[in-house]
């Protein structure tokens, strides 16, 4: 169940499916697919609090959440009952008699978990990259439930092999279902946008207007690659019109009290 | 955390609007001191005459109210982070405001003239009743309150107060028909607009400001919330008694009150001082904080002044007047507009040039060395002023009221200066 006091990198850490919700229901939370902003605001904001910054009812965000959750708890169900089957049958898709172990491409994604990660963005990347013959091979130390309703979505169906602590969770597209069905908008938004660099700038000991000074001159060093973060001593309301004018769009996140932390990226059309 | 694009266009501050209140208020100042130089001589013993009154109404309309009028639109927006309900309903009240009061000012300084003071009157509180509609359909449409914005909102309420009243007293002055005291109500005129109004501004934008200045952090507003419950009752009490003539003993109920409400806020301006990050005090920190002196001093002094049979005391009154004008008021706007000003124009002219081209410093928008010259000579001519009004020396007071005027003109060759830089 998820709750509006949950912060938004606990629904995530727990429901990776939820992503999708908060992509579809709100363009807003396309940043969660960014790495670095995910990292620096999930993890200080609360469902509610993102309801009221995408300007979504905070109600019908919690309902569709709640919703995509209960779905993977049914997968659970099923998926329960499917290793049972799996146990008592022991059946394999057929075709994997016949495949080439060359189409099969192995993600191991237990050394991202074990040091703190989410992997989700990898399997999603590996995913977008597989070709329409290619199997992917998710190596866990636990089973991925959460993972079949997601790549069921795209159009994956799954079979899972337990070996003592290891799951081998095969991927593969499903007949008649392609990737094609899925709506287009969505996919390019679960494409990892990734800065490759950080400039830091801490403007709490400036009285105005040079904080907005330091920062506006530091744009110039701002790429699609850069992300800047500025320390504030306050939510630098003068600023963001500014930033508009010159094709950049900030994100303030209230750290503590006379603490902001404001992401600024250059837009992306 | 926020997203630029809710707020992008959220506010933006109306320059041109704010630039011509300041400028009329400027104006203001320097006719202020100009009429108090050239009729020095006029200018003592009880309150209530012509010339003192039309002296009266320049300060706190033209040059106080003005100035507030003018912050409030600028700083409204920024504290609350909402949009200016209308900046032409700021403009259209600009032009009624400023023809009521010179419309008054003309009146009370040619008292048997044919112009009545109800019209006059009407004009201001027309121009008055638009900026509280204004403002209050501003804040309507604010989502995070703050305690500044409490304190702006019984602003509001007593500035209605103060117009009333003041159309009340105009019209008596023409048609005699209030039964008791004319003066008694002048006095509820005189602090609910001191108090209520523009001390009510004052405090609520001193809580934003002058953290925003000295870069102070940490501070607990609980001496404010105290101060905002006592002077609120204290204030709404001596409103209700002024109405009565036996009312001594309510007196030592709502009178310190209010004291005590104006001491804590005090203290919780020396509390925000001592949380400051920037030590060094500028030119601007310095009025203030002279000013938030003597506002303790004539919280004192007004204090006695309730509790002493005054008239026998004829000139305490104007000394308890002076200072707030001169003392309190004058040198807090004085010290905001060197800080506030400078930002607004910076802001407006250079903040869009940053990053393109070298754009000025703020200290660089205006001379700080004559500026501190200005301070000095406020400070002197006010005391001056105090012992020749105490002592009635009439020569001192003529120097008094010289470096007063010679501080205003280099005030407002700053501001000019600002402004064209």
């Amino acid at each position: 169940m998820i709750t509006k006091e949950m912060k938004i990198s606990e629904v995530l850490s727990a429901y990776p499916q939820t992503l999708n919700i908060f992509v579809s229901v709100s363009p807003h939370f396309k940043k969660l697919n960014n790495k670095i902003l995910r990292k620096a605001l999930a993890s200080r904001v609360t469902v509610e609090q993102a309801a009221s910054i995408a300007n979504v009812d905070l109600n019908t965000l919690l309902f569709e959440l709640n919703k995509s959750i209960q779905n993977s708890f049914e997968s659970i169900k099923s998926s329960a009952k499917d290793l049972q089957s799996n146990a008592t049958i022991i059946q394999k898709p057929k075709f994997f008699d016949e495949i080439n172990p060359d189409k099969i491409l192995k993600l191991d994604v237990r050394p991202i978990i074990d040091s703190g990660k989410d992997p989700f963005m990898d399997i999603m990347t590996k995913i977008n990259e597989l070709k329409d013959d290619e199997i992917l091979l998710i190596l866990n130390s636990f089973e991925p439930i959460p993972l079949y309703s997601v790549l069921g979505k795209k159009g994956f169906e799954h079979w899972t092999e337990k070996e003592r602590n290891l799951f081998k969770v095969y991927f593969y597209r499903g007949q008649g279902k392609n990737q094609n069905e899925i709506p287009k908008e969505q996919r390019p938004s679960l494409q990892e946008t990734d800065f490759k660099k950080m400039i830091e700038l801490d403007v709490r000991d400036l009285v105005p207007p040079e904080p907005m000074m330091k920062i506006l001159e530091t744009l110039s060093k701002i790429d699609e690659n850069t992300v800047l973060l500025v320390h504030h001593h306050r939510e630098p309301m003068m600023l963001y019109p500014k930033l508009e004018e010159r094709g950049y769009e900030a994100i303030s996140n209230k750290i503590e009290e006379n603490y902001y932390k404001v992401i600024i990226t250059k837009k992306r059309n | 955390m926020n997203q630029t694009g809710n707020i992008a266009s959220a506010y933006s501050p109306p320059f041109k609007i704010v630039a011509k209140y300041f400028i009329a208020g400027i104006i203001a100042f320097i006719l202020l001191n100009l009429l108090l130089l050239f009729n020095y001589e006029d200018i003592g013993g009880h309150h209530f005459q012509p010339k003192i009154l039309s002296i009266t109404h320049i300060a706190t309309l033209g040059w106080i109210t003005m100035i507030i009028f003018g912050a409030m639109f600028q700083l409204v927006p920024v504290i609350l982070e909402v949009k200016l309900f209308s900046s032409k309903l700021a403009e259209i009240q600009f032009w009624i405001f400023a023809a009521g009061i010179i419309g008054l000012v003309y009146k009370f300084w040619h008292f048997n003239s044919a112009l009545s003071f109800t019209a006059p009157a009407i004009l201001i509180n027309l121009a008055m009743y638009i900026f509280i509609f204004n403002i209050i359909a501003t804040m309507k449409s604010v989502r995070t309150w703050n305690l500044t914005g409490t304190y702006l909102a019984a602003a509001l309420f007593y500035l209605f107060v103060t117009a009333v009243a003041g159309l009340l007293l105009a019209a008596n002055l023409d048609h005699p028909y209030i039964r008791i005291n004319h003066l008694q109500y002048l006095n509820l005129h005189a602090h609910v607009a001191f108090i209520g109004w523009v001390s009510m501004v004052v405090m609520g934008v001193t809580y934003k400001l002058i953290p925003m200045f000295t870069l102070s952090h940490n501070f607990k507003l609980t001496l404010a919330k105290i101060a905002f419950v006592l002077i609120n009752i204290g204030l709404l009490g001596i409103s209700t008694i002024m109405h009565y003539s036996e009312t001594t003993i309510f007196y030592y109920i709502f009178v310190p009150l209010i004291a005590v409400g104006i001491i804590l806020f005090l203290f919780q301006v020396l509390e925000i001082f001592k949380k400051r990050i920037r030590k060094k005090f500028d030119v601007g920190i310095k009025f203030s904080s002279f000013a938030y002196i003597i506002l303790g001093i004539t919280t004192l002094l007004g204090t006695v002044i309730a509790f002493i049979d005054y008239q026998s005391i004829i000139n305490l009154t104007l000394i308890y007047g002076y200072i707030i004008i001169f003392g309190y008021l004058s040198m807090l706007i004085v010290g905001q507009m060197y800080k506030i000003v400078p930002f607004l124009v910076w802001y407006h002219k250079y903040s869009s040039k940053v990053g393109f081209e070298n754009v000025p410093m703020l200290k660089d928008m205006f001379n700080e060395k004559i500026a501190l010259i200005e301070f000095y000579f406020m400070m002197t001519g006010l005391i001056l002023a105090t012992i020749s009004f105490s002592f009635q020396i009439n020569q001192l007071l003529l120097v008094s009221f010289f470096l007063m005027l010679i501080s205003s003109v280099i005030f407002a060759t700053n501001m000019i200066k600002i402004f064209w830089s």
